[in-house]
């Protein structure tokens, strides 16, 4: 209930309100939303890591679609921690790193550094997302076959 | 090139946010089937909320990926400024959703995993209660067939058992403590004189001698048995028999006597064989004593009955002293008649033996005494059979047996009757039956009868040496004389009143073998 209503009131200052005008409450700056944003990285990755434990060493958490499941998990903390990268990494760029920006021709300036290259990189994060919910789809589809043919549950 | 371009990070952000949701929505797919499939699994539940939460980010995720590259590569920077923080935000939110959805699994598991144990546990129950009901059925289905087996077994044995106690000769009878009977074979009944329609009968109440009785009860009472225990029971018929009883203690589960069982076996006849061979003893020991009374006495009862004579010579008829002489000749002839009655039953007296036909010396006797007894009302019933083998014996004495007989039946019948006299051949003897309806011989006098001197007569009317004399010559033609009292009916074992002599002769060594008729 507590997350629907501090949804609900994010979603009304962003609708309604600005930051500098709710000075009689406590206010939520621009860094706010980003370490947020952090935390929920990390609390994703610790609810997969957990996720990832629980399954590997519970007996009903057995077989061909947990060990994807569990793939799932794996692809999706390293993603996690990439993106986490990737939004630390963007923070610290200045506007003079990129050329172009936000258009079609955008480039990252030469000399291109170790930050800049992790950015690329992180930027690439579909390469761990999308295996991983690949992962996923067969994880269910294995535990679909194996509970049609009344197996693994 | 001033720089390294974006385009393909750009191209595989767009591409991959695609794919992403298309993967999440066929995850979802999957887990909503799995829900179907099995809605009472967590884990399914816990995968479809997963999913659900999954899919959500990436729509989330993926539509601002992509609305965030067509905006801005668009030249519509500016309203991606006004949606990037809800773009932002949704993703947090969804993230964190994703997580909490992983906290409810933690949460849910455990549960699920308690309830599924005892599910199992239950399961195993009643799989277990399914085999226990199985082997019970089949115990129940095998247990129908052994008791089946058990009631044949039981049922053969039963019958054989009661066969055993229908059929048995001697009394086989079970009664409570009072001696009251709860069982008994007919046998037992025939033994005890009693009818099976009475519904009561005391087999305590049956003993003849109270002592007995209570050697019976003390020897159950205190040992449990009695073992070959004369008894002489008193039938309700009246006939006291022999009875040699063998009884046992019947115990209660908590081993107090509950009642008793026994067999008895009948020993009255046997009692009877053995109360004759006494008597034949005794007979043969008074006949010994007859004899040598008799020897010395005749010598001196021929000098006085020859003196006697003498001087009844030497005096004139009608005197006096010859009168008296004629009393002391007619004293001393009656003396000799009893010495000579005692001879011929200690069988000193001399025999001319010849080869007889026992018909025709009965038909001797009753051609004299048949007229006597007519007179006094006494019908003679024949059944000779004929021809009877030859016996070889003194004529003179067998007649004497048979008048001997045929008087004492006459003075049992003072008011008229039968005489039945029936003759047969069995092996290698010749069978005579007299039989007379008159009012019998007593049990007390049975074994009397045939020794010297008694007799039922007033005194005058008889010696008491008429059925001695008998038993005197059927010795010493070595046949039997039994006597009966009441008479049995061997067709249908009633009894009559009267009295019964049965005599055996043998037959002459060389007597031919002739097929025999009856004649009446």
């Amino acid at each position: 209930m507590r997350f629907i209503r501090c949804t609900l009131l994010v979603a009304f200052w962003g609708l309604f309100g600005s930051v500098e005008n709710a000075m009689a409450l406590q206010t939520h700056g621009p860094p706010e939303g980003f370490y947020v944003h952090q935390m929920a990285h990390l609390l994703f990755i610790a609810a997969l890591a957990y996720l990832y434990w629980h399954t590997r060493k519970t007996q009903e958490t057995s077989g061909k679609g947990w060990r994807y499941f569990q793939l799932f998990c794996l692809f999706l903390i390293a993603w996690n921690i990439l993106a986490f990268i990737g939004h630390e990494t963007y923070e610290n760029l200045n506007p003079e790193d990129f050329i172009g920006r936000n258009t079609w021709a955008a480039q990252l300036s030469y000399p291109i550094t170790f930050k800049k290259v992790l950015y690329y990189i992180a930027k690439m994060d579909h390469f761990l997302i999308v295996p991983a919910l690949f992962a996923l789809v067969i994880s269910l589809r294995s535990f679909y076959l194996d509970a049609k043919t009344g197996g693994n549950k | 090139m001033t720089g390294l371009p974006l385009l393909p990070a750009i191209t595989v952000e767009f591409a991959g946010s695609a794919l992403v949701i298309l993967l999440a929505f066929i995850a979802l797919r999957y887990a909503w089937t799995l829900i179907r499939l099995e809605p009472d699994n967590f884990i399914w539940g816990f995968l479809w909320y997963f999913s659900i939460a999954l899919a959500a980010f990436a729509i989330s995720r993926g539509v601002g990926h992509i609305i965030r590259i067509t905006l801005v590569y668009t030249d519509h920077g500016s309203t991606w400024v006004k949606l990037s923080p809800f773009s932002g935000g949704f993703n947090t939110m969804l993230m964190i959703s994703v997580a909490a959805v992983t906290i409810y699994y933690h949460r849910g598991l455990a549960a699920y995993k308690a309830i599924r144990s005892e599910a199992e546990k239950l399961a195993d129950a009643n799989l277990k209660l399914g085999e226990n009901a199985k082997e019970l059925q089949e115990l129940n289905t095998n247990l129908e067939g052994l008791v089946e087996d058990r009631t044949r077994d039981l049922s053969k044995s039963e019958k054989k058992f009661r066969t055993f106690f229908e059929n048995s000769k001697d009394i086989v009878y079970f009664s409570d403590l009072q001696g009251n009977i709860t069982d008994i074979n007919s046998s037992g009944l025939d033994l005890l004189g009693a009818d099976a329609s009475e519904r009561t009968i005391n087999f305590h109440d049956l003993f003849a001698d109270p002592a007995v009785l209570d050697r019976y009860l003390s020897g159950l009472q205190t040992r449990g048995f009695v073992s070959d225990l004369d008894v002489q029971c008193a039938g309700r018929d009246g006939v006291t028999r022999h009875i040699l009883l063998s009884g046992n203690a019947s115990y209660g589960p908590t081993g107090e006597i509950i009642g008793y069982e026994g067999i008895g076996k009948d020993m009255t006849r046997l009692q009877t064989i053995t109360e004759q061979l006494i008597n034949h003893e005794k007979m043969a020991t008074v006949g010994k004593m007859a004899a040598g009374v008799a020897h010395e006495i005749n010598t001196p009862l021929g000098i006085i009955l020859g003196y006697s004579q003498l001087i009844m010579e030497d005096f004139e008829e009608g005197s006096e002293p010859h009168t008296t002489m004629q009393v002391i000749e007619r004293q001393t002839k009656v003396c000799r008649r009893i010495v000579a009655d005692l001879l011929k039953f200690s069988r000193q007296a001399e025999s001319q033996k010849t080869s007889l036909d026992i018909n025709e010396i009965i038909k001797d006797v009753l051609a004299v005494t048949e007229h006597s007894l007519n007179i006094n009302n006494i019908e003679v019933v024949r059944k000779f059979s004929e021809p009877l083998p030859p016996i070889t014996g003194d004529a003179e004495k067998l007649h004497q047996v048979f008048i001997n007989l045929f008087n004492n039946a006459q003075y049992a019948m003072a008011e008229g009757g039968y005489i039945t006299i029936v003759t047969s051949r069995e092996e290698g003897q010749v069978k005579i039956s007299i039989i007379d309806t008159g009012v019998g011989i007593g049990e007390n006098i049975k074994n009397k009868i045939f020794d010297p001197f008694f007799t039922t007569k007033e005194v005058g009317e008889g010696t008491g040496l008429g059925l001695s004399v008998t038993y005197g010559i059927i010795q010493e033609h070595d046949g039997t004389i039994e006597v009966e009292s009441p008479v049995s009916d061997r067709r249908d074992e009633s009894e009559s009143p009267g009295t019964a002599f049965h005599l055996t002769l043998p037959t002459a060594a060389d007597a031919p073998e002739t097929n025999e008729k009856e004649i009446e």
